[in-house]
């Protein structure tokens, strides 16, 4: 029983790791566009991030019951012996999010996560112990589809703003004032960051409990000493991670329009929010991508760069297998060499903590690795600087030009009657004299 | 042992989205050209200056804000309708607000 509490106590100690990982990472996600477009100073997007994934955390906990309670069958494992599993699982998306941070590839910590338990569990225990179902309906489909979701939302309600706000008389559109909505729509992005992120980890925890024997099975709800260190958690990671975009100052973010950056930011948090309120565990930096992407598009004379979108994909559809394999290895250990397995496992986490720590102290901060693959993202379109005009525009530059042509043949035909009158005046004996 | 997807989630969740969405920016767009409409067009120069975007300097933002006041003059409208435009203005962004908070109440009490 002491080793089994022994393994608890490190994987809630993992887990947490985990948690401020992922604030620590995803702060950008929220606050890239608001920091990029001017509406908020950087010390004070990092604060309200940092609070609002504070209290999103406390929304709701359907993410949380899909990860303790959905994706692994509790009738095909022998509980204490799945903890070490569990441990594996985190050990293998730590690693897999250290390696894809070392080398810049894009990636996202959900999924890692996922794959990781996964990877571990169809090694540790068994394929039957994996409800697949649950996995491909909660996990695996929300992770395509909720992207594109949020990339034709933003396109739309891009197209939508603009739209209404467009003026063909050439006076203030009042456009500038979407940088007052957008420290509303940032603060939504985080809070929908901690709603959805934050469970994952309490999920994570909630789990191991079950398995120790610490929390009744029929009771899926996180605690709430795990619902606070989780909160507190992200929240110190979001705090933290938000320095780094302080000293880079939005470098490498494309031109975000204060509308498209509304819209973008709008479309990400009611997808994630909508997400989270039916229990889909979805990974808010794709989300936000999406979004991003969607609203470029939704500007006039935008093009979509394929080959920078293909690396983000493949980045994105690499993260699941990956990671399940890293996590595969780590159970592998556990299975083969027992108790000792669990040891060289958590030597391989502290190995990654302090390499992540001295990695960090030594990497030099810019905008390929602070502003995250949200960046990345705004780089896959590309946004004329002139835009065409309008159906309406076109028609009202017709009408001027003809008005002109109308004007400048009107002014002719004047000045030819003027000249014929001229000829045609009587001449006087002073106009004789004159061309004598 | 067949897998059963419940893509009727899907559908709610983009229903969910969209129309969350839609009635946010639409809302929130409408405002601000109200505003405009009364005379009060916002000239919101940005909090910070960063290198990464198209920024207003302070002098186009104050000829920004002299154009703003002189379209405002300019304006055909009457005192009164200028003041409902500015009801309708404030009555939009406090509707974004209003399906903001029932959208997180309807997530908490789910």
């Amino acid at each position: 029983m002491e080793t089994a509490a022994l393994i608890v106590v490190l994987v809630i100690a993992l887990a947490l790791f985990f948690d401020f990982t992922n604030g620590f990472h995803d702060t950008a996600n929220a606050m890239a566009t608001p920091i990029a477009t001017g509406a908020l100073k950087p010390k004070v997007a990092v604060l309200l991030a940092a609070s609002l994934n504070l209290v999103g955390a406390f929304l709701s906990t359907e993410v949380s019951k899909t990860i303790s309670h959905g994706i692994v069958r509790e009738d095909q494992i022998e509980p204490l012996a799945f903890l070490p599993i569990i441990f594996a699982g985190l050990i293998g998306a730590i690693t897999w999010n250290m390696l894809t941070w070392l080398l810049g590839l894009p990636s996202s910590s959900s999924h890692a996560l996922f794959g990781g338990l996964i990877g571990a569990t169809l090694v540790g225990a068994s394929a039957a112990a994996i409800d697949f179902g649950m996995v491909l309906s909660k996990v695996v489909l929300p992770a395509l589809i909720a992207p594109f979701t949020a990339g034709v939302i933003a396109f739309l309600v891009t197209r939508l703003a603009y739209a209404i706000t467009r003026r063909y008389d050439n006076k203030p559109d009042g456009r500038d004032g979407f940088r007052w909505g957008q420290i509303f729509t940032s603060s939504l992005v985080a809070l929908a960051h901690g709603t959805n992120d934050a469970q994952k980890t309490m999920g994570v925890i909630t789990l191991a409990l079950i398995m120790a024997g610490w929390q009744n099975s029929a009771h899926a709800d996180p605690q709430l000493w795990v619902i606070l260190a989780c909160a507190l958690t992200i929240a110190l990671g979001t705090y933290m991670g938000g320095w780094r975009i302080i000293r880079t100052l939005g470098k490498g973010l494309t031109d975000v329009k204060p509308a498209q950056g509304f819209s973008a930011e709008t479309s990400t948090a009611a997808t994630i929010l909508a997400s989270s309120a039916l229990g889909f565990a979805l990974s808010t930096t794709q989300v936000a991508s999406g979004s991003v992407i969607g609203s470029g598009l939704g500007r006039r004379g935008s093009k979509v760069r394929w080959r920078t979108v293909g690396r983000i994909a493949v980045g994105w559809v690499l993260t699941l297998p990956a990671s399940a394999a890293v996590g595969a290895f780590a159970a592998l250990l556990v299975v083969w060499l027992g108790p000792a397995g669990i040891v060289v496992d958590a030597v391989l986490a502290v190995a990654i903590i302090v390499g992540m720590f001295w990695r960090s102290r030594r990497n030099q901060v810019d905008s390929s690795n602070a502003m995250s693959e949200v960046a990345d993202s705004g780089l896959a379109v590309k946004v004329k600087r002139n835009p065409p005009p309008t159906r309406r525009q076109r028609a009202i530059l017709r009408e001027e030009r003809a008005r002109q042509k109308a004007e400048r043949a009107e002014e002719r035909a004047r000045q030819r009657a003027k000249e014929r009158a001229k000829d045609a005046a009587p001449r006087t004996p002073r106009d004789a004299s004159k061309e004598r | 042992m067949g897998i059963s997807i419940d893509w009727f989630a899907f559908v709610q969740v983009f229903a969910a989205a969209l129309i969350g969405a839609l009635l946010v920016v639409g809302f929130y767009a409408v405002g601000l050209r109200l505003l405009v409409r009364s005379g009060r067009a916002p000239v919101v120069a940005p909090a910070e200056f960063t290198d990464a975007i198209t920024v207003i300097t302070e002098k186009e933002a104050r000829r920004a804000a002299k154009a703003a006041a002189k379209a405002a003059k300019k304006s055909p409208l009457t005192d009164r309708q200028k003041r409902l435009a500015l009801v309708g203005a404030f009555g939009s962004f406090a509707f974004c607000a209003v399906a903001v908070l029932a959208g997180l109440a309807l997530i908490v009490l789910r």
